[in-house]
């Protein structure tokens, strides 16, 4: 598994297109990937549902982690789109 | 009417009776109660923003829920408004799934992130079956409310 902190850079936060994104991406790998709050309780990134219950903002910082054959590519698309403003 | 301590959710806000078929028809027919409940000044605005949110990701955000919203000027205050698809309708959702729990909010445009706060409550109140199983269920406009009200608490 693998377990990374990133700072989350678009405006809209965790929500919207970008909440999407992850969401998206997350159901792209047959790893399992979490979402939350850092140093809190991750959930299924998988999940638009879940995603959009964290309230996560632009500037909160999130722990990413990925568990699985392709997680080192997970964590690495997750933490793009996290990090990459929005255009 | 447009006291700051209104509740968010009131009996208006919420039907029972008139099921939506389509997306578009749930949203529209959401906004109407909202504007009825004189919670909208301008229907067009609220549309407009409700439509920009819709096209850059869908608000059908998977387990069968459906929660258009939108920031606005249009808006007076936080309103939620609320209906049911119970045979489920296409809402784009990202799971595929069909929606059958419509959930509108909508917060003026000076909220900060007051509409943020209050679509994350009520997304976490959802994730659990027995909020979703209850609210299907419910029978009467006052059970309804007060699962939402303590949802989004």
């Amino acid at each position: 598994m693998i377990e990374r902190t990133v700072t989350v850079v678009p405006e809209d936060g965790l929500h919207a297109r970008p909440a999407s994104q992850v969401v998206e991406a997350a159901n792209n790998y047959d790893s399992t990937v979490t979402v939350g709050p850092a140093g809190g309780e991750g959930v299924d990134a998988s999940s638009m549902l879940a995603v959009t219950g964290l309230g996560v903002g632009s500037g909160d910082k999130v722990d990413l982690t990925a568990d699985g054959p392709d997680e080192a590519a997970a964590i690495d698309e997750l933490e793009t789109i996290l990090t990459t403003p929005e255009a | 009417m447009t006291n700051s301590t209104q509740q968010p959710l009131t009996p208006e806000l919420i039907d029972l009776t008139n099921e939506p078929e389509t997306k578009q028809e749930a949203i529209e027919s959401l906004l109407n109660l909202a504007v009825e409940a004189g919670r909208v000044q301008n229907r067009e605005r609220a549309l407009e923003a409700l439509q920009d949110r819709e096209a850059e990701a869908t608000t059908g955000v998977g387990m069968g829920i459906g929660i258009p919203h939108a920031k606005s000027e249009a808006v007076v205050s936080p309103t939620i408004v609320f209906t049911r698809a119970t045979d489920g309708i296409d809402f784009d959702s990202m799971d595929d799934e069909p929606v059958r729990l419509l959930f509108m909010l909508l917060v003026p445009a000076a909220g900060g992130d007051e509409h943020l706060e209050m679509l994350s409550s009520l997304s976490r109140s959802l994730m659990h079956e027995e909020t979703r199983t209850d609210l299907l269920e419910a029978n009467s406009v006052e059970r309804v409310e007060s699962i939402i009200l303590e949802a989004v608490e």
